[in-house]
């Protein structure tokens, strides 16, 4: 995969990455949102990031796993408990880390 | 920066706000380091050049975007294709940018530009977790800006070392998931209200429901069916 395609497909993608990212931020004030839409997006946070999480966890090997058998949920849950217990990310990351590697080698995957 | 005042004794300064921004980020590092690392193996092993791979990284600075775009690209998809998959799976960005929009509103076209391409997850959760718990925080910008800027530093590292060492390193170790739980992080402390845990648990199950829909639009679906979940259950515990 290289020649004159790849480097036009790079441009498209960091032409998109330059719309979503700054885009609303260049629109100025042509561009008016309206006072409730910023009020309810305060919950678009969370929102985003349990979207982006969820499926990581349980997908497991590419298809729908949520049993005690799928490492990767196992260790999203002992990473939210290390989180709670610790309130640190490091701890957080590390602890899910190590469950989902001795899950994954107990259960000889 | 054009400083109106003299600053007093003690104040924040924006030297010391873009340091907490980057002391702030400094956790996220094995999260970011593995997510690079990973992006950069997948980048090579689908087929994308030493050099067109790192030009992606630093040109495009965009991780599930690139991801996303890689299979298409080893297709030979038309290029329209190829930049609209990346505009949807960064349509969040767009969400992103209305709430970050009115902190950076006073500034230069160009730092605007500059701030708004620099944003990514954690950098976010971090910079709307500081507006909503210390509201009167002065120099939130050079805040953003320190986190943000070792953000990116931290990612291209780990996305170059990733693309020259693609064949040493497995992609049997799982290392992604480190970025995932460094999410996990982020959203628990924000899950203490229960309208925000009610549209996260919404957005979750959406999220995994959707997962087959085309150009990862379940990630956008389930974001605005969180937030219409959350805003619900907030209006009904103020009635």
């Amino acid at each position: 995969m290289t020649g004159a395609y790849v480097w036009i497909a790079i441009l498209g993608i960091t032409l998109a990455t330059v719309l979503t990212r700054a885009g609303v931020h260049l629109a100025g004030r042509r561009l008016q949102v309206p006072p409730n839409i910023e009020a309810l997006l305060r919950f678009a946070p969370a929102c985003a990031l349990a979207a982006i999480i969820a499926p990581d966890l349980v997908y497991f090997d590419g298809a729908l796993d949520l049993s005690a058998a799928n490492p990767r949920l196992l260790g999203g849950l002992a990473a939210v408990i290390f989180f709670a217990a610790t309130r640190s990310m490091i701890a957080t990351v590390s602890g899910g880390m190590a469950v989902f590697w001795l899950v994954r080698a107990w259960l000889g995957l | 920066m054009p400083e109106t005042s003299v600053i007093p004794p003690g104040a924040v300064t924006p030297r010391d706000a873009f340091r907490r921004g980057v002391r702030e980020l400094l956790p996220a590092t094995p999260g970011i380091f593995a997510w690079g690392l990973v992006t950069g193996v997948a980048m090579v092993k689908s087929g994308l050049g030493v050099f067109e791979a790192t030009a992606l990284s630093l040109i495009a600075y965009a991780g599930s975007a690139q991801l996303a775009a890689l299979p298409l690209m080893a297709a030979f998809a038309p290029i329209w294709l190829v930049t609209l998959t990346a505009v949807v799976v960064n349509l969040r960005f767009v969400v992103y940018s209305v709430i970050t929009r009115p902190h950076f509103a006073h500034l230069p076209a160009r730092q605007r530009a500059v701030l708004g391409f620099l944003v990514g997850d954690i950098m976010f959760a971090r910079f709307s977790a500081l507006i909503e718990n210390e509201p009167e925080y002065p120099h939130r910008v050079a805040y953003y800006f320190g986190g943000a800027s070792a953000n990116w530093v931290i990612w291209q590292i780990s996305s170059i070392v990733g693309i020259f060492a693609a064949t040493t390193i497995p992609t049997s170790w799982g290392l992604e998931l480190a970025g995932t739980l460094t999410l996990v992080a982020l959203l628990v402390p924000l899950c203490r209200q229960r309208p925000v845990l009610a549209g996260a648990l919404v957005a979750a199950a959406t999220s995994i429901a959707a997962h087959d829909l085309p150009l990862r639009l379940g990630l956008l679906l389930a974001i605005v069916l969180g937030v219409v979940t959350a805003v619900a259950i907030d209006r009904r515990g103020v009635a």
